[in-house]
């Protein structure tokens, strides 16, 4: 017996040591480079233990499933904080889910709005921080990249070189959808890379093209049209300008910008109750279709900067914005030369917290962002305009942008101590009410007249 | 070899008939058929959801179905007496053991084959008869049944030595640390600040426990955007690992079996 | 005679919490002649079953040795020969008498359907041969257990409590079917407690209790010791002086004479005597020992012996 049981022994071990070494030298290597879940479920998954067990149980897939159906049935209701962390946890428990990554993203960056329709800004970097994780998680598969890009290029809406690089690499991968390309040709654009727009509508329509012959499919026709429409009307908008002439060193340069047009830029805002901001803006341009942002922040925000924040700065994705900052970003609506916009920040305290001192107020406008005839007018880079007083060269590299802020305290905005009685106002010095000057109702939209006898 | 083969068709035709695994089976069977209205409920991922969902029920369901079965399966024989008439054959215990398990992972083989032809039913109605794409799936399901004959044979070999309620928590405890196991040695390993203990605990328990987070190959099924360079080599090799390890679980479950008052 | 089954010493033990090491099977030395039908006897707990397992190979011995139609316990040679019927056999009871028997023949590595068929019309299924086991009832349940012990053609079967919980009928069926294995020579080794089906069938007995043989060899024998009861009218005080038989208890009152003595007294001559002393015997009656006495009495000489040697009472 007792040397059945030492065979016993050595085969058992024999047996025991050779599948480690199976298991270690030859599958699992593998496994971890293609098999294993990406998403890191132990470092702060907020997954409970049971669910932690039952997700590596090898359930996770059905995990973030089920989860993912709660989740939309809270998007359904508009519970939108309950299924932030559910959205979190799908994205950890199946990282190759990317339509939760895209949604989850869209969602964060978005649907977090104030009564007034005002998205939390707060939590756009962590939209971002998202984006780029799925991409982490999701090397070979053009949406999270493509997706990224969106947030850049729609949401940011200021720092068009992210979009660009984003939507190149979304390019990059095979399974990109051939009528997504037409944002890059876009993002190019609003970079003032116009060359490259051009050239990229060129290709797409020779993609488009080739497809259509090749398929006689009628979507690549489609697709084909509406590049030949983009790259007419860029075509006739830089023809316009001088940009390819230009280009061939003839004739003055930028003669359709030139001489830089005054837009004649001012402000004031005025706090006409505890946590209501009335804002008033001049703006030399007729008649309708200009946007002037305006940003209420901490003084001490993080990584602000000129009416912008580094909104790359996130690494990790945290659920909760950071709850004692204040962040509000307003667009003034410009019409007839007037826009005026009041702000009601008392309905959404944990948006607008006001937990510090000093608040700074600011204004901006660039012309990236401006819709096409602003962008005619005054070039993508702003080259066309200039103002007296507010024109900045700093606050975006290599763009001439409007910038001016103001400092604001916590009594101030809140109305307290000696400010209840008093309403706080700042403003331009060259502001003025245009009730002086503009008798006009506000439902008329002014035309300026091309006839020289009228004043436009 | 015959009787091998005989006690695994016995095996087979009893464990078909039990009831509390038809209960088990039918119950999965029913979330199959369901399951389409829970991908429905998610109006923008509603074919990988339902491919997710459809693939952890068949696991979840041959999971129970693997303890199940084995756990009672020798207790059963020896309470029942009948391995006394078997055993009083011309018939070594290590083929009566070998038969017990060739016909519990023939009847799982049964079973799951059965899910997989309702998922495979299932997903071509739901997907306007994308038979294709839903055959796949059954690379997931194959895989699962390696997962599932590992599982089995670490409950054979619990039911030569410890009672059947203790073997169902035994080898599921298995089965959650063995799928647990590895995937948190991967993540601790990717870590700078994690200590050298965890990691060496981790990389212990991921070689010594039975791997079976192998076979969870689901997810590049459910989430077709991710491509996997050769998965064929890694089902291939994933099946050997497994063979090895169900030869090491149940040469012990013999010598146990061997060496026990039946 | 060859031995068909021959232990030496044969022991099992166990470690019990409460009793140390118990001995449920205790140096047994048994010997089975081949052709007889041999009764393996003892109350419940005896090691009756153990004794069988163990020769089965089922079990290990703790010490001793055995052997089967000359080969050592355990040898899967002689698995081939051999069959065991067990106590209150539990079937497969999704297979029908036919599947389950197939089922059976194939662990010999024989597949014969036309075996299986003449067994089951032997005994008696072959009607139910369609019906599951679970529709089967208990009689059912043990001559299809016995078909199944016959599918070897074995030299030796084992039979554990063959009639336990069956009604008179199937008693008989059971009974019949045994003395039929006798007439085809094949060796019984019958465990049991119903004594008096044993002594009906069997050659020889054992008889075992807490381990230990008691009593061991042919059913004659063991029961020989009965005794005779003379009686007769019209006897005399002189006659009565004058019976000498060893072991003899004799009573006279009024003339009736009883003489209770043992049966290989000689019972002509004192029948002689009472006849020419003008007597006459009113009965004879032989009062034969029955193995149920024999039982009762090794049991309780067993009870005490234990008792006085401090063993403990089950």
């Amino acid at each position: 017996m007792k040397s059945k049981s030492s065979r016993f022994l050595v085969w058992a071990f024999g047996l025991f040591v050779a599948q480690g070494i199976f298991s270690n030298a030859v599958v699992l290597p593998k496994w971890q480079k293609e098999f294993a879940p990406k998403g890191d479920i132990f470092a702060g998954s907020g997954l409970s233990p049971d669910q932690m067990l039952f997700a590596l149980g090898g359930f996770r897939e059905m995990v973030a499933g089920i989860l993912w159906v709660r989740a939309d049935s809270f998007f359904d209701d508009g519970n939108y904080d309950a299924m932030l962390p559910l959205i979190r946890l799908c994205t950890i428990l199946d990282p190759k889910q990317l339509d939760i990554f895209s949604v989850g993203m869209w969602h964060i960056a978005y649907n977090f709005t104030d009564e007034g329709n005002r998205s939390d800004r707060r939590y756009v970097p962590y939209a971002i921080a998202l984006g780029k994780e799925a991409q982490r998680n999701n090397p070979d598969t053009y949406e999270p990249f493509f997706e990224t890009g969106w947030l850049w290029f729609n949401k940011v809406d200021d720092d068009y070189d992210q979009a660009v690089k984003n939507f190149e690499e979304a390019e990059k991968r095979e399974d990109m959808l051939a009528a997504r390309k037409n944002l890059l040709s876009v993002a190019y654009q609003r970079t003032g890379q116009i060359d490259k727009s051009l050239d990229h509508w060129y290709s797409q329509w020779d993609l488009q093209d080739k497809n259509w012959r090749d398929t006689g499919d009628m979507i690549p026709k489609q697709q084909r049209d509406t590049a030949e429409n983009n790259l007419d009307t860029l075509i006739v908008r830089m023809a316009q300008r001088g940009y390819f002439a230009q280009k061939r060193g003839e004739g003055i340069q930028n003669y359709d910008l030139y001489p830089p047009f005054d837009v004649g830029f001012a402000a004031k805002a005025a706090v006409v109750g505890p946590g209501i901001l009335k804002v008033d803006c001049n703006w030399n341009i007729l008649p309708a279709g200009t946007r002037i942002r305006c940003i209420l922040r901490d003084a001490d925000y993080p990584t602000a900067k000129f009416a912008d924040q580094d909104w790359d700065r996130e690494t990790g994705v945290k659920l909760d914005p950071p709850k004692d900052m204040t962040w509000m970003q307003e667009a003034i609506y410009i019409k007839n030369r007037h826009g005026m916009r009041k702000i009601d920040m008392t309905r959404d305290q944990t948006m607008y917290p006001f937990t510090k001192d000093k608040y700074v107020l600011e204004f901006y406008w660039n012309p990236r962002s401006a819709a096409g005839f602003m962008q005619d007018k005054l070039g993508f880079l702003g080259e066309g305009m200039t103002d007296k007083n507010y024109l900045n060269l700093q606050a975006r590299q290599g763009q001439r942008v409007i910038y001016t802020s103001f400092t604001l305290t916590r009594d101030q905005i809140l109305r307290l101590g000696e400010w209840a009685s008093k309403v706080p106002t700042v403003q331009t010095p060259n502001y003025v009410d245009p009730n002086e000057t503009l008798k006009e109702k506000d439902d008329v939209i002014l035309v300026p007249s091309l006839r020289n006898d009228k004043k436009g | 070899m015959k009787q091998i083969i005989a006690i695994a068709g016995t095996t087979i035709g009893e464990a078909i008939r039990r009831k509390v695994l038809l209960v088990i089976l039918l119950v999965g069977l029913v979330f199959l058929i369901v399951a389409p209205s829970l991908g429905a409920l998610s109006a923008r991922s509603e074919t990988t959801i339902l491919r997710a969902t459809m693939l952890g029920i068949i696991q979840l369901t041959s999971a129970v179905i693997a303890i199940v079965l084995t756990v009672y399966m020798i207790p059963n024989e020896i309470e029942r007496r009948t391995i006394y008439t078997i055993l009083s054959k011309p018939v070594q215990r290590w083929q009566f053991l070998l038969g017990k398990y060739l016909g519990a992972v023939g009847a799982l083989a049964l079973m799951m084959l059965f899910m997989t032809i309702v998922m495979i039913a299932v997903f071509t109605g739901m997907q306007n008869g994308d038979f294709g794409r839903a055959v796949t799936l059954a690379q997931a399901t194959m895989m699962f049944f390696v997962q599932m004959s590992l599982l089995a044979a670490v409950a054979v070999c619990f039911s030569t030595f410890v009672t059947p309620l203790v073997n169902f928590f035994l080898s599921g405890g298995i089965y959650l640390a063995g799928s647990l196991f590895a995937p948190m040695f991967d993540s601790l390993s990717k870590q700078q600040n994690t200590s050298q203990f965890s990691k060496t605990v981790t990389w212990a328990m991921t070689t010594f426990l039975p791997n079976f987070s192998y076979y969870n190959v689901q997810n590049p099924l459910i989430n077709p955007s991710s491509t996997i360079q050769n998965p064929m080599s890694h089902y291939l090799f994933a099946t050997g690992y497994g063979l090895m390890y169900i030869s090491l679980l149940l040469f012990i479950g013999h010598y146990m079996f061997d060496h026990r008052e039946v | 005679m060859a031995a068909a089954i021959e232990t030496q010493k044969l022991t099992k033990s166990y470690k019990s919490k409460q009793l140390g090491i118990v001995n449920v099977v205790d140096n047994l030395d048994l010997y089975v002649e081949e052709g007889e039908i041999f009764g393996f006897l003892g109350p419940n707990g005896a090691g009756k079953t153990t004794t069988i397992k163990m020769l089965l190979g089922i079990i290990y011995p703790t010490s001793g040795e055995g052997y089967v139609l000359g080969k050592e316990i355990g040898d899967m040679d002689v698995h081939k020969i051999i069959s065991y019927l067990p106590e209150r056999p539990y079937y497969y009871e999704h297979m029908t008498g036919t599947e389950l028997l197939r089922f059976y023949d194939s662990l010999f590595g024989n597949n014969d359907p036309a075996k299986v068929q003449r067994l089951l019309e032997r005994v008696n299924l072959a009607a139910d041969a369609t019906k599951t086991i679970s529709q089967y009832s208990k009689g059912m349940q043990q001559r299809v257990g016995l078909a199944q012990s016959l599918l070897n053609d074995p030299k030796l079967l084992f039979l554990d409590e063959p009639t336990g919980g069956l009604d008179p009928i199937a008693h008989t069926e059971i009974r019949d079917l045994i003395l039929n294995f006798r007439e085809e020579g094949r060796t019984v080794f019958i465990s049991s407690h119903e004594l008096s089906e044993v002594e009906r069938i069997c050659d020889r007995v054992a008889i075992i209790h807490r381990g230990v043989i008691r009593r061991q060899g042919k059913l004659t024998e063991l029961l020989k010791g009965g005794r005779v009861e003379v009686e007769a009218e019209g006897i005399t005080k002189e006659f009565e002086d004058s019976i000498k038989i060893e072991g003899a208890i004799i009573s006279l009152k009024d003339g009736r004479l009883i003489v209770d003595m043992p049966e290989e007294a000689d019972v002509n001559s004192l029948l002689d005597g009472i006849r020419s002393s003008k007597g006459s015997v009113t009965s004879v009656i032989p009062r034969r020992k029955r193995l149920e006495d024999l039982f009762v009495e090794t049991v309780r000489d067993s009870s005490r012996v234990s008792m006085a040697e401090g063993g403990v009472e089950a």
